[in-house]
């Protein structure tokens, strides 16, 4: 039986170790885009805009707290005959303790049923009052 | 008499070459890891649709200690607009794509900021998802 020369066993763990190195470095990440809109654009027409809040574990359409199940068929309703871009505009509120999973699962509902998501931060929605 | 000078031969000796590279490669490998974020501790969220997410320049990180990484380096949260501004130059719409991974249990109190701050400065984020398993 023919060995293979000892001094090849270097040479074999370096086309060894460049082969999973590569193998490594191509594995793609997976997501999903998102597109939100510039600050200029939420302002137009805020008070015709659908509002969704976000909580620990819980989802508000409108003002009304809703199951998960059914905020998919609500907001499509709520969505339906908006043929504007800026009319479909969901205004995304969350508290300061929702979990990204949870935001990822109602996002990704807002866009399936055509929404466009904006996010309002708790910074934003906090009313100055000018001192006098 | 003519006394013979003897030659010594100093070549590297050829066995050591695959030892040399070896080292070489390590060398290399530690230093790409420093700029890369696969050693930080996160778990994706999950979705039901995920697409291929395509060449990005920039990744934003938030780990399961809160803490926010742009290309594996951490930083503040009041960081993360100037250093993806940085990272992301001049390139053209379409070529602006920020990767946001993000640990699935972190708060919006910390991805929210993030989340803004990408797209104040012009970036395309796309959240980094695994399948959702039914």
């Amino acid at each position: 039986m023919v060995e293979p020369p000892s001094s090849a066993t270097g040479d074999i763990a370096f086309n060894l170790i460049v082969f999973f190195l590569v193998c490594a470095s191509v594995q793609p990440d997976s997501g999903r885009q998102q597109t939100l809109p510039r600050s200029e654009q939420e302002t137009e027409e805020q008070s015709e805009n659908i509002e969704v809040q976000l909580a620990r574990n819980t989802v508000m359409l409108n003002g009304n707290i809703l199951r998960q199940q059914d905020f998919d068929a609500a907001l499509k309703r709520a969505l339906n005959g908006k043929a504007r871009s800026e009319d479909r505009v969901v205004i995304v509120k969350s508290k300061a303790d929702t979990p990204y999973h949870h935001w990822v699962v109602v996002t990704e509902m807002i866009e399936n049923a055509g929404g466009i998501v904006t996010i309002q931060t708790e910074e934003e929605q906090q009313v100055v009052v000018p001192g006098g | 008499m003519k006394i013979k000078r003897r030659t010594s031969q100093a070549d590297v000796p050829s066995m050591a070459m695959g030892d040399i590279a070896f080292n070489l490669l390590i060398f290399f490998v530690i230093l790409a890891r420093a700029q890369d974020d696969s050693h930080l501790q996160w778990q994706p969220a999950s979705a039901e649709e995920i697409n291929a997410s395509g060449t990005a320049k920039v990744a934003v990180l938030i780990d399961n200690e809160n803490k926010y990484y742009v290309n594996g380096q951490q930083v503040g949260a009041s960081q993360i607009a100037g250093e993806v501004d940085a990272l992301l130059g001049e390139a053209p719409a379409g070529e602006r794509i920020v990767l946001f991974k993000v640990h699935r249990e972190a708060q919006a109190l910390y991805f929210e900021p993030a989340i803004e701050a990408i797209s104040e400065v012009g970036g395309d984020i796309v959240h980094v998802l695994e399948q959702k398993q039914d």
